[in-house]
């Protein structure tokens, strides 16, 4: 019997008071809290008698530490940091500067390099960095300048009084699989909290309660995402240099799947790669790990990477929707930044300046709303406002249409991308519509029994260990850790619709989508010997990485990724 | 007449908790600064030896609380037999070590003090004629001080705290210059509720999978819970231990402390012999030191083969039964 995480109802719990949350160590949460911090003195400067003080300022982290939740390829356009730390570069963990890149066309056995680099993917000046490292430096600056982050706390639950955000809950810890408290169990705290800032990055559990609760995103396009499933490879020397970037389209995705590969050149033979398969694909059995393994086992990659070995591991869902995917990002109390948001340029595949970006904005807001205490909805409305008038808002509208035109393939992407293009991001209309990525599916019964073309992305991935891997051994690459005793924190609103429906309609996508190997479907053996059982759905939630692909491509929209025991999760080092 | 501290000790079977002296320094500590007198007390039956060995050190007064009553612990007895004590001294603060005995009757003794308790301090600050007392918060990284009010409101004295084990240091606890005096404090306890069961003993590791010199390990291919028993039998027959990997414990089968892998134990036993285990990376990092693997596997394919020493394809429901009849044999041969 599987036992989900659920709230407790605690009528004691401790409480604290803060004048700022910011729910989510990332770059956006980050560099929201350094901008703060800034803000704070400049103000304190200028007014010595009266002073704002940081003290009650708090990021909340789920990770052990920080940036070790952080996964990205990683590109980083340097904008965002030059305003918030000019010359940066001087001190941040940077691998190397961008001088050399090209784009791929990959077909099954061949490929051919497009004579240019199309200008979104122009990466001259761009820095590759490991977003753990960047991320693990930001937090000691956070913390240097006095601003305490809370590390192995996630945010659990928002606080409301009516429809104002008042703060945050944070995890109940020692809560056993039964959702009984163990003898070391520890109530969360309510932390009332003058602005709450979310920044939990991708698909966000609160974000994603609070957009619901409010019908933040009545006006906005159906977010869209992809997977993003990367291996971190040392290589034999000479086969990528630091700094040289390689896109690739095609292979092993057909026409009708969104997505494609990076590979990044850091330094000491490191090489990042990864792919990104849209969560819009049709076939339920498609895997996304498995593309991955398909994809180098393609010569062009297998070159690169024979005699080299495979040394980290990790997937995270991104979100393409942009700018007409934002939800209303601020109302009473709150304001939803970075991924949380959806800022990202898909186009570019970018999405760390913007996220920085937007935690400043939401910083400057905050920071108005201490000096004037007031955090209603008319003092930080200024954020969307702001937002509106920065080159965040230029960047995305430029692609404000991007991704919604390849929702009917790749080719078609190709005309509209073109057409944008020569039209300032219109395209054929001003606004595209988008469709959730889970509505694409189709049923089992729609489709070709071996699946056609799709064949090679279908099923797990065998793994010869030494250039592809079966999940289990890449996830055991992804450090991977979580308290076992405790309740699934993968919430299934009615598993009768995966042991019954989802067995004859999609064969259980679950199984297939997950990077982690969280969901199987088992054979049930608690019956007379002898009997034969249908199969049931069975969690190993220890195994998840957090990636939230699941609370996004269900077909059903039934499971809620909600945050397990605080510190558990993934150890993304390097990544 | 100075105001006093009266430290509880704890006592198990006429044996001091040595964190009681840790609680005793602490308390000195805190009456170095505030100029008031430490008592002790100790509770039990037939402890006037204790009393003694806790008058040694630096105080002004033992008391020894002796009871028949008080023998086993109850909570209900403990809690009576320190209200009694207290109500009648009056002290102005009342220092426990934060143990599990204490945990249990401090909230029933605050309680019926009407007073509230500081918990698991981890040090006290005297500031400004102020006692402050330290405690952790979001797992240490914060430390709150907190401070009894004086307004009456459950929150005057006597006040109640507790220490965290290793908060002070228990050779510092001074010695006096002469044996303190030991008073026997007489109570009145009504029949405690409480029926104690035996002594807690430490959660027997029921075994130590790292000492063991062979291991049974089964994996999912046992199929059943009932199933469990026939590699039970056959760790008893190698006078072995039984462990699992992850599915198996997951499932409740069989008790956490017998998986062995990345997030369970690791073994490097003489004799490791898998059953219907595939192994995953897992569960080959908790167990690929074995001297010897022996694997028995459905599956011609399954990763274990390739780190088994000697590789079994076939039904283990077919092999294990005769193997443990060929062991039982072979056993009574020799």
């Amino acid at each position: 019997m599987l036992t989900f995480r659920e709230p407790l109802e605690i009528a004691d719990r401790p409480k604290m008071d803060a004048d700022v949350v910011i729910v989510g160590g990332g770059p956006a949460g980050m560099a929201c809290a350094l901008r703060l911090s800034q803000l704070i003195d400049e103000h304190n400067a200028i007014h010595p008698d009266a002073p704002l003080s940081k003290e009650n300022i708090y990021v909340l982290e789920k990770a052990r530490e920080a940036g070790q939740h952080c996964l990205s390829g990683a590109l980083l356009d340097p904008r965002a940091m030059r305003e918030l730390l000019p010359g940066f570069e001087t001190e941040a963990p940077i691998e190397a500067t961008v001088e050399k890149e090209a784009v791929h066309y990959l077909t099954p056995t061949g490929h051919f390099k497009l004579p240019l680099t199309p200008p979104p993917l122009q990466d001259h000046g761009n820095y590759v960095i490991s977003i753990n490292r960047f991320v693990k430096w930001m937090a000691e600056k956070v913390e240097a300048a006095g601003i305490t982050v809370f590390t192995g706390f996630a945010g659990s639950e928002l606080l409301y009084e009516g429809n104002k955000v008042t703060g945050v809950r944070t995890d109940d810890k020692g809560v056993d699989k039964h959702n009984e408290k163990k003898s070391n169990f520890e109530p969360g705290y309510d932390i009332s909290s003058k602005v709450t800032i979310l920044a939990e990055g991708t698909r966000g559990s609160l974000t994603k309660q609070l957009v619901a609760k409010l019908d933040l995103a009545r006006d906005s396009n159906p977010q869209t995402y992809g997977v993003g499933v990367k291996e971190l490879w040392e290589v034999p020397s000479g086969r990528v240099a630091p700094g040289e970037v390689i896109y690739t389209m095609g292979y092993p995705l057909t026409a009708k799947e969104y997505g494609g590969a990076w590979i990044y050149g850091g330094n000491d033979n490191i090489v990042s790669l990864g792919f990104v398969t849209g969560l819009d694909y049709q076939d339920p059995r498609l895997d996304p790990q498995r593309v991955l393994q398909e994809f180098k086992r393609h010569p062009f990659v297998a070159d690169l990477l024979a005699g080299g070995s495979m040394i980290r591991y990790g997937a995270k869902s991104l979100p393409y929707g942009g700018w007409w995917a934002l939800p209303a990002l601020a109302g009473d109390g709150f304001l939803i930044t970075g991924d949380s948001a959806g800022f990202l340029n898909s186009a570019r595949l970018k999405g760390i300046h913007l996220a920085m970006k937007s935690g400043m904005i939401a910083a400057q807001t905050a920071f108005n709303a201490l000096r004037k205490n007031d955090s209603s909805a008319k003092i930080l409305g200024l954020y969307p406002k702001r937002v509106g008038q920065s080159w965040i808002k230029e960047e995305l509208w430029k692609v404000r249409n991007f991704h919604q035109g390849f929702e009917k393939g790749f080719f078609a992407g190709l005309f509209h991308t073109a057409l944008q293009q020569v039209t300032f991001g219109r395209g054929l209309h001003e606004r595209y519509p988008s469709h959730a990525g889970h509505e694409n599916l189709k049923h089992l019964a729609a489709l070709p029994v071996d699946g056609g073309p799709d064949e090679h992305l279908l099923g797990d991935a065998k793994g010869d260990g030494k250039l592809t891997f079966d999940k289990l051994t890449d996830l055991y690459h992804s450090g991977t850790k979580h308290e076992e005793d405790q309740p699934a924190h993968l919430v299934i609103h009615d598993t009768n619709i995966c042991n019954t429906r989802c067995v004859k309609e999609f064969g259980n996508p679950c199984t297939h989508f997950c990077p982690a190997n969280v969901y199987e479907m088992v054979e049930d053996t608690s019956g007379p010997a002898g009997t034969v059982s249908p199969k049931h759905i069975s969690l190993n939630s220890a195994n998840c990485v957090h990636c939230k692909t699941c609370d996004i491509m269900d077909p059903y929209q039934i499971i809620t990724w909600v945050p397990p025991e605080g510190g558990g999760g993934p150890n993304y080092d390097g990544m | 007449m100075p105001e006093t501290i009266l430290v509880i000790v704890e006592q198990h079977q006429g044996k001091l908790n040595r964190v009681s002296w840790e609680t005793i320094a602490a308390a000195q500590a805190i009456a170095a600064d505030t100029g008031w007198a430490v008592d002790a007390a100790v509770a039990g039956s037939n402890i006037a030896a204790l009393a003694t060995e806790v008058a040694a050190k630096k105080l002004a007064k033992v008391y020894a609380i002796d009871s028949l009553q008080l023998d086993r612990y109850t909570p209900d007895a403990f809690a009576a037999a320190c209200k009694q004590l207290i109500t009648a001294k009056q002290p102005k603060l009342v220092l426990m070590p934060h143990t599990y005995q204490v945990r249990d009757f401090a909230p029933k003794l605050a309680t019926q003090l009407g007073r509230c308790v500081i918990s698991d301090c981890t040090g006290y600050k005297h500031d400004a004629g102020k006692l402050l007392f330290t405690r952790q918060m979001f797992q240490g990284k914060f430390s709150a001080d907190v401070s009894f009010g004086s307004d009456g409101s459950g929150s005057g004295a006597p006040w109640l705290a507790t220490f965290q084990n290793g908060a002070f240091r228990g050779d510092k606890a001074e010695a006096g210059s002469g044996a303190a005096p030991v008073e026997t404090f007489a109570v009145t306890l009504e029949a405690a509720r409480n029926q104690p069961e035996d002594w807690f003993k430490e959660a027997k590791q029921a075994v130590d999978l790292t000492q063991a010199e062979i291991i049974v390990s089964v994996g999912r291919g046992i199929k059943e819970q009932k199933n469990i028993e026939l590699a039970q039998q056959l760790a008893t027959a190698l006078g072995g231990e039984i462990a699992a990997s992850r599915p198996i414990c997951d499932n409740g089968w069989l008790p956490m402390d017998r998986q062995i892998g990345s997030s369970g134990q690791t073994v490097s036993p003489k004799l490791y012999l898998a059953l219907g285990i595939s192994g995953a990376i897992q569960h080959i990092v908790g167990m690929k030191g074995s001297r010897a693997v022996v694997a028995i596997n459905k599956d011609s394919e399954a990763p274990i083969f390739e780190i088994a020493d000697v590789a079994v394809v076939g039904n283990l429901f077919d092999i294990v039964p005769p193997l443990i009849e060929e062991i039982k044999k072979a056993k009574a041969g020799s």
